[in-house]
């Protein structure tokens, strides 16, 4: 199964354009969603999960239409919101049952046992009878993991889902995720580079409504091999330095400012190749260089 | 099954939390209270069960209102709870689907609030059960009742509640929007039964429009009997059945409209209006990575900086009211109060829209629910100090907030004068709709001066000391859900403590003993213990201020431990200095207000007062009927100080032993309201027992009084307020508008049956003999108390100020000034009745005559529009009641303004005073062109003849010789001054008051009391006669009785004797008609089915009349008894008609009809357009609209 978007398109009632004509296969497996903040990421992810409507285009999952038969679509969706919030007055184990019923798991046997299931994989089994207003962040998000995942679903959409983990928490939740991807769709909308990278088989970039770049990480890093180029310069250097080059990403070091600069050939003394990484290939593409504002990727995968 | 898991899953949620449970016991222990504490009283003094099925019906209506406020809860926390807590995107993306979601989330609702009106029947049923009322008053219990209510009452309530509430959170995505909903649920059942059936008494529309079923209750409360009150059962019948089908209708397009609009998806946020007018906001890009330093400012702390911050929360408080839907309700309110204002009427009559009459209306005191939007406000300041006090929480940004440095009362304060700011909004809008109405009216004189005292002077410290205790209790109750009920009761504890047993003043906060405004007597006297009042009250809410500042929630600790730790370490110096200010505050002005209103005043509960009652008939009931001297002459000197608020009397009455025996103990009843002093006889007596707690006092005559034997008593009184009492303060004596009676000053002799408790429900309350409230009509001992029309000669000499002038019965003798003030000497040219006021004030005197007889209108300088046509109203009963009923024996007639703001008026000997409400009456803007006021200065013209010389006896059927008789007067002089035209149209608005629901159980008008008789049914009935039997003998009827009775000797007359006098006068064929008005309660049913006309070959007509008769007599159970009819009845034909009134009449005689149905048939000259029997509607019928028929033509005819 896999996922046709095609000439997709949405404005806000305030004249934002959110969405501009996108087209997308998205397949079996992880697939990353890449792109800054206001990009259109959430409006897709919505979209997909049955919750906004584009003004054209269409999206099919299979064989289901997802904009007309958004019933067919949520027997079999899991959704993890970017911002979601919990009832503070009841337990998790009470939520999640709740939940397990609406989403068809009717006979009580069996939804003992996935309820249950869920909780050990998410670790709230220990927490199971606290009211979910004592949770915390963490624990909030892996409850969203686990009704995401009732019903076995065969669409995982995660929007955002380690913005407010802690770095153990965060490994945890990668790690989650990772076990899901073997016969779903689930699809990872984030603006942190490493989530894709080391999860996703596929990614996207996307910015201010446009997709710019469809590729696997693998090949898209690989044809950045040779271009990228490190210097470690004063923050008083940088408005020139940015003027002569294609300057891609600055960072901080000790106080000291790094960039990365997309060049052909070494753009001159000082100047240190660099194993390029998903990072520098965001970076790139965000600046036009790379995917559908600059030269076309090298290699393109097979549709 | 998704349904039943959502179903089942809510009603889980909300049975677990504590506020479910609190509502119900609340409505538990109010329906339990309501019903021993309020009902109870109803029920005895009307005499129905205290558990009727009516009483059932009534208390689970007010239930439902009662528990709107959880319905509120229930259904926009189902509705709303999840877009709030943002679980929506879990739930939408679940399979469940629209219909099984809303369907769940409503039924839900919908159950648990039903659920929770149980707490009615079973509060009534503990209230019954639990021992307390009386076992009389307890009926059978009848589960039928109790079901019938709850099934046909309860439970559709709760569904039109449910509905609308439901939907408005679910459309609105917010559960403030069902706290608006419930708003306006409730103004629109207040509004119907109040405003439409109360005051414009468009029943049909009003029953229609309620809701909740009350206003169909409220009418049949008006229309059953206290028999059928306390058995029949409330059925779905009629306009409830119609009420219930159209409400669960309305609720049920509603609900549709919900499940059509509302969307299982992502809502973008932007209102609907703004969409265009926005630019398109652009997600900026973060720039590039340089950073752009903001420069650096000055911050200062300290007082100045708290003080400015403290005005921008408020002005943010502001904002965020008016900017919402609450600037709607305002702006709706002010519409309303226009709309409504522009209506305000007497009978029908429009008022002239003075500021004062503007006033009135618009600035109902917060305390008074009846009023049009007398709940309104109030509501408006629980729900929003809630929103205030939560807006930071709800936000999420108290964490931020609560970090910055900004004291705690900044926030209270602030938000407190935001509220504040948003009711002087409010004010200023209701001033310029109090404009409007009154340029709307044509009547600009402004007097803003005056508005700005009334609204923003009196009322808005109202709203203002109730909008801190709203925002006060929020803070100190840290939910949201239950602030708000809270501050409900405390609202109504305000509204109903009288009644619940609560009446000082220092208990009740924010209370008041009440103020008024007129135009003659201005603020005062109430304006100063109001002050005393709203300062001590001001204490209570200064320290209600500091604490909940000191409890103010900063940070996530939420639990009273931690709160009154961190109260502890707010309490600074300045917080406890302001604490024990507004402590000290409260216990000085607190013992100030105690020692006026219980030390220097005696402190009377309503319960108390008839305590004393009960006590005085126990003590000295025993003297009642011993024989007394009488009154035939008081002599008295007067003094009134205006500016002092202060007066005395000097008295000499003149008694008579006219009784056979000999007295030898003069009993003597001195009023509460005065000081009654150097009490002296003209012979040794000596003073034998002083009960100055009950006014009694006995002397004992040395030697004892014999027949025949006259005694002179001296006595002085007093009038000298001191301080305010917590019931009000005594007006009597005020700057301008000075009145007093006789009754409520000078000392009477003997027993005061007046005294004793009259309802038999007090009198079984106290353990007293049961009496009826009047004396029966053969009640003989009763003819021959002559107490109410003795004669006694009157002379007085009132001093007043200097720029007064005094008014006393009588004639003028002389005026005079000395020591700086002017005397008036009155002497009455005739023995008057022992009835009669005293008044004073700056007075403009409107002059008039007729033949010898002098005419006087003394009225207030600015209230002269109708000063005119009182004057020739006066005249022109003078001349016909003279050649009707006799001389008019005094040489004077006056009508004299006193100060009140009713519109009634009351005659006694010589001066007959009216209200300033009276003289705002605008005949001229009357669309239906009757000129009520002459119409009513006749009849109180009418009673120097009844009432003033004819004085009946004081049994039932009392009033039909003076009420009746006095309107049956008026009409005379109408039609004779105004013509048979505008007497039509007045009679058309009198039976007007048929229109109102009224059950028709009723005594015989012989017997009547009850106001609807003597001043309808009793003018009606002679009316009627007139027209049967002819005016000359009606009159002559009078006159003779006026003779006979007219001395004011015993024994005095009753209904019976005007009975005889007309069954002398009226032909024996009619005698049949006078039983039928006066000794039974008869009702005709007549009714015109079908009228034909056919044109004869001669060119006139024949009319066909098809009309259905029939004769009830109803007694006062309310059983209705058919009698056999041979009764003589008009038959009238009638062109069409003109412009105004009906057309000409072509026929109009008298025919015999019998019960039944009867075709009759008649010829006229031209062509007809109406007939019908009875036609001028003389015979006592309900429905009188179906008496006259359009015409319509018989078939085959062409011409």
């Amino acid at each position: 199964m896999e996922i046709q978007i095609r000439n997709l398109s949405k404005t806000y009632a305030n004249g934002v354009h959110a969405l501009k004509d996108v087209t997308l296969t998205i397949p079996h497996g992880m697939f990353g969603l890449l792109g800054p903040n206001g990009a259109g990421k959430s409006t897709l992810m919505r979209m997909i999960a049955t919750l906004q409507e584009p003004d054209q285009g269409s999206i099919r999952f299979g064989d289901i239409d997802v904009l007309r038969q958004k019933d067919k679509v949520r027997e079999t969706l899991g959704y993890l919101p970017q911002e979601f919030g919990v009832y503070p007055n009841v337990t998790a184990e009470q939520l999640l049952e709740h939940f397990a019923v609406l989403k068809g798991i009717t006979d009580r046997r069996s939804r003992r046992e996935i309820v249950d299931a869920l909780l050990h994989q998410t670790n709230l089994y220990e927490v199971r009878k606290k009211k979910l207003g004592g949770y915390s962040g963490g624990m909030r998000q892996r409850f969203g993991v686990a009704v995401a995942l009732l019903g076995d679903p065969k669409l995982i959409i995660v929007d955002e889902p380690t913005a407010g983990l802690d770095p153990a928490e965060r490994v945890r939740f990668l790690n989650l995720l990772s076990e899901l991807g073997e016969d779903a769709v689930v699809i990872l909308s984030t603006h942190i580079v490493d989530d894709v990278s080391e999860l996703c088989s596929r990614l996207a970039i996307i910015d201010k409504g446009t997709i710019l770049l469809e590729a696997e990480p693998l090949q898209a890093v690989a044809a950045m091999r040779g271009r990228i180029w490190r210097r470690v310069i004063e923050k008083t250097e940088l408005p020139e330095l940015e003027r002569a080059q294609s300057v891609i990403s600055t960072k901080l070091l000790a106080g000291r400012t790094v960039v990365h600069v997309h060049s052909a050939t070494s753009p001159g003394p000082g100047f240190d190749p660099v194993e390029p990484n998903l990072e520098d290939v965001y970076f790139t593409t965000m600046a036009g260089h790379y995917g559908g504002r600059g030269e076309q990727p090298v290699l393109e995968a097979a549709r | 099954m998704r349904s039943w898991e959502i179903f089942r899953f809510e009603i889980a949620y909300q049975y677990r939390r504590v506020s479910t449970w609190l509502y119900f016991i609340v409505l538990l222990t109010l329906t339990y209270y309501m019903a021993t504490e309020i009902y109870i009283d109803n029920a005895r003094s009307d005499g129905y069960f205290f558990n009727a099925p009516f009483v059932i019906a009534v208390m689970t209506v007010l239930g439902s209102l009662m528990g709107l406020l959880s319905a509120t809860r229930l259904a926009g926390d189902a509705a709303a709870r999840d877009v709030q807590t943002r679980m929506d995107p879990l739930f939408y993306t679940t399979p469940v689907g629209k219909a099984a979601y809303l369907r769940g989330r409503f039924l839900a609702a919908f159950v648990l609030y039903a659920v929770i009106l149980l707490a009615m029947p079973l509060g009534l049923l503990l209230a019954a059960v639990v021992p307390g009322p009386e076992a009389e008053l307890i009926g059978p219990f009848r589960p039928a009742a109790y079901l019938g209510a709850y099934l046909f009452l309860a439970l559709p309530n709760a569904f039109v509640a449910t509905a609308f509430l439901f939907s408005m959170a679910a459309l609105g995505r917010r559960a403030m929007t069902s706290y608006l909903g419930s708003l306006l649920l409730f103004s629109v059942v207040v509004f119907s039964r109040g405003f439409v059936a109360g005051t414009l008494e468009w029943w049909e529309l009003a029953k229609l429009l309620d809701p909740f079923g009350m206003t169909v209750l409220g009418e049949l409360s008006r229309v059953w009997t206290p028999v059928e009150k306390s058995t029949r059962l409330i059925g779905l019948q009629g306009s409830l059945l119609l009420n219930r089908f159209l409400w669960i209708g309305i609720a049920l397009g509603v609900l549709t409209l919900t499940h059509l609009r509302f969307r299982l998806a992502h809502h973008t946020a932007g209102a609907w209006w703004s969409r265009g007018a926005r630019r398109a906001d652009r997600e900026t890009p973060m720039g590039d990575a340089i950073v752009h330093v903001a420069p650096r400012v000055r911050r200062t702390f300290g007082f100045a900086t708290h003080a400015r911050q403290m005005l921008t929360v408020a002005r943010e408080s502001f904002q965020e009211i008016v900017m919402s839907w609450g600037g709607l309700v305002l702006a709706g309110m002010a519409a309303l109060a226009v709309v409504s204002g522009t209506q305000i009427e007497h009978m029908g009559v429009p008022l002239f829209a003075t500021a004062e009459r503007i006033t009135a209306f618009l600035a109902a005191p917060l305390t008074s629910p009846q009023e049009v939007f007398g709940m309104i406000v109030p509501l408006l300041i629980v729900f929003y100090a809630g929103e205030l006090v939560w807006r930071e929480r709800e936000a999420r940004l108290s964490e931020i907030t609560d970090a910055a440095p900004v004291p705690e009362w900044v926030y209270f304060l602030g938000k407190f004068v935001g509220l504040g700011l948003v009711l002087v909004a409010l004010q200023a809008l209701m001033m310029a709709a109090g404009m409007l109405i009154q340029v709307l009216l044509g009547h600009v004189d402004f007097q803003i001066g005056l508005y700005a005292r009334i609204l923003f002077g009196l009322q808005l410290p109202d709203y203002i000391l109730f909008a801190l205790l709203a925002l006060a209790v929020h803070v100190l109750v840290n939910h949201k859900y239950v602030g708000h009920l809270v501050v409900a009761i405390a609202y109504a504890f305000m509204a109903f403590g009288p009644a619940l047993g609560v009446e000082h003043n220092l208990l009740i906060y924010g209370s008041d003993p009440g103020r008024t405004y007129s135009d003659m007597r201005g603020f005062e006297p109430f304006i100063g213990p109001w002050l005393w009042f709203k300062f001590y009250w001001a204490g209570w809410a200064l320290l209600l201020a500091v604490a909940a500042t000191l409890l103010w929630i900063s940070g996530k600790e939420a639990d009273l431990g931690s709160r009154l730790a961190l109260a502890r370490r707010r309490l600074t110096r300045r917080a406890a200095g302001l604490a024990a200010a507004a402590v000290a505050l409260i216990l000085t002005l607190g013992g100030f207000i105690f020692y006026n209103t219980n030390v220097l005043n005696p402190y009377r509960t309503a319960s108390d007062s008839l305590t004393w009652r009960a006590e005085y008939e126990r003590r000295y009931g025993h003297y009642k009927g011993i024989r007394q001297p009488e009154l035939t002459r008081a002599n008295l000197r007067v003094e009134i100080y205006p500016g002092r608020r202060e007066a005395e009397i000097r008295g000499t009455f003149h008694l008579v032993n006219t009784s056979p025996d000999a007295i030898d103990s003069v009993h003597l009843a001195t009023k509460s309201a005065v000081n009654t002093t150097a009490v002296r006889f003209d012979r040794p007596a000596k003073n034998v027992l002083s009960d100055e707690e009950f006014g009694h006092r006995i002397h004992a005559l040395e030697t004892p009084l014999r027949p025949g034997e006259s005694l002179q008593l001296d006595f002085e009184l007093h009038f000298k307020p001191r301080g305010f009492p917590n019931r009000g303060m005594d007006a009597s004596v005020v700057a301008n508008g000075t009145y007093f009676t006789n009754d409520a000053w000078l000392p009477a002799i003997g027993y005061q049956a007046d005294r004793e408790l009259r309802s038999a429900g007090d009198r079984r309350k106290y353990r007293l003999a049961a009496r009826p409230e009047t004396p029966m009509l053969d009640d003989v001992e009763a003819h021959s108390d002559a107490g109410g029309a003795a004669r006694i000669a009157f002379e007085a000499v009132v001093g007043t100020g200097e720029s007064q002038v005094a008014v006393a019965p009588g004639r003028l003798r002389r005026t005079w000034t000395q020591g700086g003030r002017r005397y008036f000497h009155y002497a009455a040219d005739v023995p008057i009745r022992n009835h009669y006021a005293f008044f004073s004030a700056a007075y403009a005197v409107h002059e008039g005559r007729w033949n010898d007889t002098s005419i006087e209108i003394f009225h207030h300088p600015t209230h002269a529009w109708n000063v005119d046509r009182m004057g020739r109203s006066i005249q022109a009963s003078l001349d016909c009641y003279t050649q009707q009923f006799g001389r008019y024996p005094h040489g004077q007639l006056r009508f004299v303004e006193q100060p009140g703001d009713g519109v009634s008026l009351h005659a006694s000997p010589v001066n007959i005073s009216y209200e300033e409400g009276f003289s705002l009456l605008n005949p001229g803007g009357d669309p239906r062109d009757i000129d009520l006021p002459f119409a009513v200065v006749a009849h109180e013209v009418a009673h120097q003849w009844w009432g003033a010389t004819l004085t009946p006896a004081r049994v039932e059927g009392a009033a039909v010789l003076t009420e009746s008789l006095a309107w049956y007067s008026a009409l005379q002089v109408v039609e004779r001054s105004l013509g048979p035209e505008h007497l039509r149209r007045l009679l058309s608005m009198m039976r007007g008051v048929y229109a109102t629901p009224r059950t028709r159980a009723e005594v015989p008008l012989l017997r009547a009391t009850d106001s609807f008789l003597t001043y309808r049914k009793g003018p009606f009935a002679m009316y009627a006669l007139r027209e049967y039997a002819g005016t000359e003998q009606v009159n002559t009827a009078l006159r003779r009785l006026l003779e006979r009775d007219g001395s004011g000797t015993p024994p005095l007359a009753t209904s019976l004797d005007l009975y005889r006098e007309l069954q002398a006068v009226i032909p024996q064929s009619l005698h049949y008609l006078l039983v039928d008005l006066f000794e039974a309660n008869t009702f005709w049913e007549l009714a015109t089915q079908r009228v034909t006309a056919k044109q004869t070959e001669t060119g006139t007509w024949q009319v066909t009349l098809d009309v259905k008769t029939r004769k009830v007599v109803v007694d006062t159970a309310g059983v209705e008894t058919e009698v056999p009819m041979d009764d003589l009845i008009e038959v009238g034909v009638f062109t069409a008609a003109k412009a105004a009134g009906p057309g000409e009449p072509l026929y109009l005689q008298m025919h015999r009809l019998r019960s039944g149905e009867h075709r009759i048939t008649v010829m006229v000259a031209s062509k007809p357009a109406r007939a019908g029997i009875d036609p001028r509607k003389l015979l006592i019928d309900v429905e009188g609209d179906d008496n006259l028929k359009e015409i319509t033509r018989a078939e085959g005819q062409k011409r």
